[in-house]
């Protein structure tokens, strides 16, 4: 029976992808989940496979990506779904096309970023062997509400988690951290930060500042971004632990956010059995995922893009450009699903704290007008241009040679300039 | 108008609580509106070490949004000495606005989904109701056309109209009991419980919204309304405000409700 479903769904995505009615990835997992919901369990249960998901509000694709990255480098044969395909149906879609004929996977390892909404449901159906929870920050309340009944969910899921499986925790972020707290049995490791290079400001945009479990407003003794740092509860005492692993020697990509990522790529494949030199110096090849600090070049220029689709993320991403002291940076505001239908998110970003009066700034998107008041009110000028076709072409004009246009977008903004500039269209 | 150097104190209600869905947007939008006319403006967070006489010492008051854990924490907090500083600051006609979940929490009470009925602070004629958590929150855009006198007849601009452009995500549905008066009526969307067109409520000099977080950039005139207001309370005459070059908020108001199909 599910090898004859297995063949019609096959069938199905191949027809999907070559009649244009969609990317062949989701479509096969909704029709199968609707005649066996338990589809993913069956097929994992049958296979010899390791299985690694990773969850968290930002940096899921990259993160994933440097794990498959490294776990290939030791030649093992990986599965992995497209970070559009992070939902059940996205998942049962990417491990039923991977199945044989008898129903089971050959690969040795499986690895799957899941939407952070989505993890419960994910987990019902799938046991991870290292589940990797990278951070939790405010992201698209319109559709997931508030911060807190997402972790109030992930706090529910771990507890039907198998004790084989290990959990690898973000220590610095403390809703993350707070995880381990509903775990039983299972092993813990923990990621973090060398602390003593970064002693930052407090961060008007940290959206976990209250203790998550009594409530209480956290003390920081150093604190990274947002609400990431070395925290503590002055009143239940619950407080940051030293972290499994803090540093590594080199960094595959730019940006403080991306430590973070790397150092929970590097235990992943540690816990895997992989040794960390080796971890670490397969890593050194590694190019990004779309969008995220993507470099392509255009009519001779280099334009570069840093996906942001949250407060933190934004910030994060216009750090890291101002180290390079930036010529040219367009913002891309769209309010369509996968961006969220809310734009109020942009003034929680920290744009005052950057100065770029020698930044040729640019706005544009379905929401120009809205990043263009969001600009005007931290002072700075720019220019609006509702299209984005025309946005770019400006943009790219006026740059000189030797600079990189850096452009912010959202996801769907991000799609459309990569179709934009490519000429192809990605997803 | 008095001459001299004008200076005004807005408390920011809870900004450690109550910010939720980038209500700062609000307090940048004062800023820099009372900077470029040479107004100074102090911004006093008001968080729960703040001691009630902090709370008197202000000449405006804002709140944002808080999430329900939040929430709780405030009313806790505001209950005695605060809450009859703003109640009385409020009637003596002192300016505020509140966003979002605030007017919550400054109407009678509030009935959660699940759970007890909670004691609002009293200042708006309203009640409010969680139908339950299964029923569908209201999330989405909203035009609303300005209907409270005070506002459409504030300022100094050309038009007789005034819209109201924004974004609601709330579960509670707030009904305005008799001597409450609505801030605006509904185009698009949903407004304060769905049913009956209104938005929001105004008492005296007090603004409460369900459009949340950034009510004022692309609402300038509420902004404007509100400094006006604070120096005329507090220096006891007449104010006009410079007008300022506002193109890009207006055009950013049109384009939302442009692309919602209503032409401004």
């Amino acid at each position: 029976m599910t090898a004859l479903l297995i063949l019609f769904l096959k069938l199905v995505s191949y027809f999907s992808k070559i009649l244009g009615l969609g990317n062949g990835s989701t479509w096969p997992g909704h029709i199968a989940l609707s005649l066996n919901p338990n589809i993913i369990s069956d097929i994992l249960r049958r296979s010899d496979c390791k299985i690694i998901v990773v969850t968290g509000t930002n940096g899921k694709t990259t993160t994933s990506r440097m794990i498959s990255h490294i776990l290939m480098h030791e030649r093992f044969s990986i599965l992995k779904n497209d970070s559009g395909a992070n939902l059940l149906n996205g998942i049962a879609s990417t491990i039923l096309l991977s199945t044989n004929m008898v129903g089971k996977l050959s690969n040795t390892h499986a690895v799957f970023e899941v939407d952070e909404n989505a993890l419960p449901h994910v987990l019902k159906q799938c046991k991870p062997d290292v589940l990797v929870v990278l951070n939790l920050f405010r992201d698209q309340l319109d559709r997931y509400g508030e911060v807190r009944a997402v972790a109030k969910k992930w706090q529910e899921a771990i507890k039907s988690l198998p004790k084989e499986t290990t959990l690898l925790l973000n220590a610095d972020d403390p809703e993350v951290s707070y995880l381990s707290s509903f775990s039983h049995h299972q092993a813990i490791k923990t990621f973090g930060l060398d602390y003593n290079s970064h002693i930052g400001d407090e961060d008007i945009t940290a959206d976990s500042t209250s203790c998550p479990k009594c409530g209480t407003k956290l003390s920081y003794t150093s604190r990274v971004y947002s609400h990431i740092g070395v925290w503590k509860c002055t009143h239940c005492k619950l407080g940051h632990k030293n972290p499994t692993i803090t540093q590594i020697d080199s960094y595959p990509l730019s940006g403080t956010y991306n430590k973070y990522n790397t150092h929970a790529a590097v235990l992943t494949s540690i816990v895997l059995g992989v040794p960390k030199n080796e971890a670490v110096s397969s890593l050194t090849d590694l190019t990004p995922a779309f969008g995220r600090q993507e470099k392509i070049e255009y009519k001779g220029k280099t334009i570069q893009l840093f996906l942001s689709k949250n407060p933190a993320g934004f910030n994060q991403s216009l750090e890291t450009i101002m180290e390079s002291n930036p010529h040219s940076l367009l913002f891309v505001l769209n309010d369509r699903i996968p961006d969220g239908t809310d734009v109020s998110w942009i003034w929680d970003t920290d744009i005052e704290r950057f100065n770029l009066s020698k930044t040729d700034i640019y706005a544009s998107g379905d929401r120009a007008f809205d990043m263009g008041l969001r600009l005007k009110y931290a002072e700075i000028n720019m220019i609006i241009e509702p299209d984005l076709k025309i946005a770019i072409e400006k943009a790219v004009r006026k740059l000189p040679k030797d600079q990189v246009l850096y452009i912010i977008p959202t996801y769907s903004a991000m799609l459309e300039v990569r179709k934009i500039i490519t000429g192809k269209k990605i997803l | 108008m008095t001459k001299g150097l004008h200076t005004i104190r807005i408390g920011w209600l809870y900004p450690r609580l109550m910010s939720t869905y980038g209500d700062r947007g609000n307090i940048l939008v004062l800023k820099l509106r009372t900077k470029l006319r040479g107004i100074s403006l102090t911004v006093v967070p008001l968080d729960e070490d703040a001691p009630p006489s902090l709370f008197k010492s202000v000449d405006a008051f804002f709140g944002g949004g808080a999430q329900d854990l939040e929430q709780g924490i405030v009313m806790a907090d505001l209950k005695g000495k605060k809450q009859h500083i703003m109640l009385e600051k409020i009637d003596s006609s002192t300016p505020a606005l509140f966003v979002c979940g605030a007017p919550q929490l400054m109407g009678k009470w509030y009935e959660p989904g699940v759970g007890k009925r909670i004691n609002g602070i009293g200042i708006f004629d309203m009640t409010t109701k969680h139908p339950g958590e299964s029923s569908s929150r209201l999330i989405g855009n909203v035009v609303a056309e300005i209907s409270n006198h005070s506002l459409l007849n504030s300022s100094d601009s050309d038009t007789d109209k005034k819209f109201l452009v924004g974004f609601e995500n709330h579960g509670g549905r707030t009904t305005l009991g008799k001597s409450a008066e609505p801030l605006a009526r509904v185009l698009y969307g949903n407004g304060n419980n769905g049913n009956d067109k209104t938005e929001g409520v105004v008492f005296k000099n007090a603004i409460g919204t369900y459009l949340h977080g950034p009510l004022l950039p692309k609402n300038p005139f509420i902004a404007d309304w509100l400094i006006k207001k604070t120096l005329e309370i507090k220096y006891n005459s007449e104010f006009i405000l410079q007008p300022l070059e506002d193109t890009v908020e207006h055009t950013a108001q049109r384009a939302v409700a442009k692309r919602l199909g209503i032409a401004l």
